[in-house]
């Protein structure tokens, strides 16, 4: 296993270059003697004892683990460990279902919560936000409930906002918040790295998708599908750090520049006229290069492989306080960002068959969506409603990560390099809150008439 | 718990057969009339003795089903054991035997001892397979013979706990590369001189919450 870990140590791609805990985030000596304020674990929901934790993250064989109790309206979830870029698996997930109360009408409103977090650079930051985040959400969601309650109730004043910006507001100040909290925690605790964050909310017949980095949401139905997040990577977010460049200079020190070039400058091309763009520019032109212009540009490469200076590939997210560029004493925190698109789904659909399916960028490194509304319905066609879900995730996962091949290759099945990458995959259908809130509205209005 | 060697199972065959209920009756000593579908792989653990050893056996239960079948495929590996099963009072389970064999074969170490096991050995009336056939298959193919009843527990232990000898004769004999992992065999913790404990363990027992099995 260990062998195995070493070998694709260094060929995987990670979210952050130089990987492994340490090697570009700065601690100083006495916060190596901190304890993590969360252990190393799988998601509560798996139930695993210690000897399948360490099953579980066999490098070599990759199992791919789901739930042995059954999740809300037998939602699936299925996960498998990275083919050995790290020991442990730095994805982690989360349900949890919680009520508003209010105790006067003795009436509640209940919401479910599904959460991915991808880590990067230790697993510290995603077992913060997997333990922490859904409280977060839940005081944010109470704070605004007399509001949240006026609305659904249609005794809307005039400074009473519609819920959906109530909750949108809810999960934005919990993403600053979970953030804030994971700095303030790095005097007390280990946890290294960053993380993705990828948030469901079901709640009064809507959908709210909260995202901050490359892990994804979409709905699919009948092989159809449509996308309720955007990924945010150096390449998507070029224009934000632009802007932050642009009225910060300092933000990047003297070790890059905030100008593209079309491609990357050597010494050579000293007094050269080549094409560029600036922070401050949509457009291109024309410029003469000079010693300054052979600095790294702040954003490089494309899609997968696209760095902010040089180091990461994700650009939003939590954690990250103390991650510097490589080789560098430039700080990359100020050019991250924890806020995230909240996007609103109005469950309106009258099809059983609709899912939600969310995954870390291991799955949706290969497998593009199209491929996933395939998979999915293939299994809603195949299994009992108690089953299908599971399978569609149990799918999900297995085609992603493929088979090894040669003892060293893992590959799809058309032969194309599979995900090294840890892979997490939930697939919820969308009906049954269609159902629970048509449920809740009639109990409402059967409780006014009784009154 | 301590042990001296932990064996990894895998128990494989056309769904339905019972494996699940032959894994439950093994660790729990139960039977469960109705058994959900197995979805790609489940685990179970139980330790035995053999030669007044202490012996883990780690058991991979994986999904009979075809639409698994690429993903449990890729399990056999690190196997030190197999059970292959099939159910006597169903014959097409019986002649899927040889594509389940082939699999296993192709895609295991070749010192994997394999089991094989007729299931659902109460249902007599019901048989569709007789025993004189297993026998014959299990002894063209080189493979150890059982019938079994997950129901009424009868050839459940020695199942589980033949295979056991087998695997710990050949390491007697030298045949398995102890200290290769991959063989499905782990010298235990206390025989051991590297026990990797979880990030984050308190102390260096790696024992917090419970412990294995």
């Amino acid at each position: 296993m260990d062998s195995m870990y070493a070998r694709f140590k260094n060929v995987v791609v990670g979210a952050v270059v130089g990987h492994e805990v340490g090697s570009n985030h700065d601690y100083s000596s006495k916060n190596q003697k901190l304890e993590p304020k969360f252990p190393y674990s799988r998601p509560h929901f798996l139930n695993l004892d210690n000897e399948e934790i360490h099953i579980s993250a066999d490098h070599r064989l990759r199992p791919i683990i789901h739930p042995s109790k059954p999740l809300p309206y037998h939602a699936g979830y299925a996960e498998c460990i990275n083919a050995g870029k790290s020991r442990w698996n730095e994805d982690q997930a989360v349900y949890r279902q919680g009520v508003l109360t209010k105790p006067e009408v003795q009436f509640s409103i209940p919401y479910t919560y599904y959460g991915i977090f991808d880590g990067h650079a230790g697993v510290g930051a995603a077992l913060c936000a997997a333990n922490q985040l859904h409280h977060i959400i839940h005081e944010k969601l109470v704070d605004s409930q007399d509001d949240i309650w006026a609305d659904f109730n249609g005794k809307r004043s005039v400074i009473c906002k519609q819920i959906d910006l109530l909750v949108i507001g809810a999960l934005e100040s919990a993403f600053k918040e979970m953030d804030q909290l994971i700095a303030e925690d790095r005097t007390k605790y280990l946890a290294p790295g960053g993380c993705t964050a990828c948030v469901a909310l079901f709640i009064l017949g809507k959908l709210y998708v909260s995202n901050a980095g490359d892990s994804r949401a979409i709905l699919c139905n009948n092989n159809n599908f449509q996308p309720l997040s955007m990924d945010f990577t150096p390449e998507s977010e070029r224009d934000r750090i632009r802007r932050l460049v642009e009225n910060q200079p300092s933000l990047i020190g003297d070790e890059f520049t905030s100008k593209e070039f079309l491609q990357p400058l050597k010494t050579v091309d000293l007094g050269k006229t080549v094409m560029f763009r600036d922070a401050h520019m949509k457009g291109w032109a024309y410029k003469t290069v000079e010693q300054e212009d052979l600095k790294s540009p702040v954003i490089v490469g494309h899609g997968k492989r696209s760095r902010l200076m040089g180091t990461i590939g994700v650009t939003r997210g939590f954690g990250d306080h103390d991650l510097y560029a490589i080789y560098t004493k430039v700080q990359i925190k100020p050019l991250l960002s924890c806020r995230p698109e909240v996007q609103v789904y109005k469950i309106n659909s009258t099809d059983k068959n609709e899912v939600l399916v969310m995954g870390t960028d291991g799955l949706w490194d290969v497998v593009c969506c199209s491929k996933a509304a395939e998979i999915v319905q293939k299994s809603i066609t195949s299994f009992s409603e108690k089953e299908r879900y599971i399978c569609a995730a149990t799918c999900l996962v297995g085609f992603a990560r493929g088979s090894l091949v040669n003892d060293h290759n893992w590959q799809l099945k058309n032969g194309k390099q599979a995900s090294c990458d840890d892979i997490s995959v939930l697939v919820i259908p969308t009906f049954p809150y269609k159902l629970e809130y048509e449920e809740l509205c009639k109990k409402y209005n059967q409780k006014l008439s009784d009154s | 718990m301590s042990y001296a060697y932990l064996f990894k199972y895998i128990i494989i065959g056309d769904t339905g057969v019972g494996k699940s209920c032959l894994l439950l009756q093994f660790t729990d000593k139960r039977f469960q009339p109705v058994h959900d579908l197995t979805i790609g792989v489940e685990f179970g653990a139980r330790m035995i003795t053999i030669d007044s050893k202490q012996i883990k056996l780690q058991i991979w239960d994986t999904a009979g089903q075809e639409a698994f079948r690429s993903i449990t495929r890729s399990y056999y590996r690190g196997a030190a054991g197999a059970l292959l099963v099939y159910d006597i009072t169903r014959r097409e389970t019986f002649n899927h035997l040889t594509t389940w064999l082939d699999d296993a074969r192709q895609h295991s170490n070749s010192n994997m001892v394999i089991m094989l096991i007729g299931n659902k050995s109460d249902l007599e009336s019901r048989r569709e397979v007789k025993k004189e056939e297993g026998e014959a298959f299990a002894r063209e193919h080189g493979l150890v013979f059982m019938e079994t009843s997950a129901k009424t527990a009868a050839n459940v232990e020695e199942a589980f706990i033949n295979t056991a000898k087998e695997i710990y004769e050949k390491i007697q004999e030298g045949v398995f590369d102890i200290n290769n992992e991959a063989n499905g065999i782990k010298i235990g913790p206390q025989h051991s001189p590297t026990n990797p404990s979880l990030p984050g363990a308190t102390g260096s027992s790696g024992s917090q919450g419970g412990g294995c099995c």
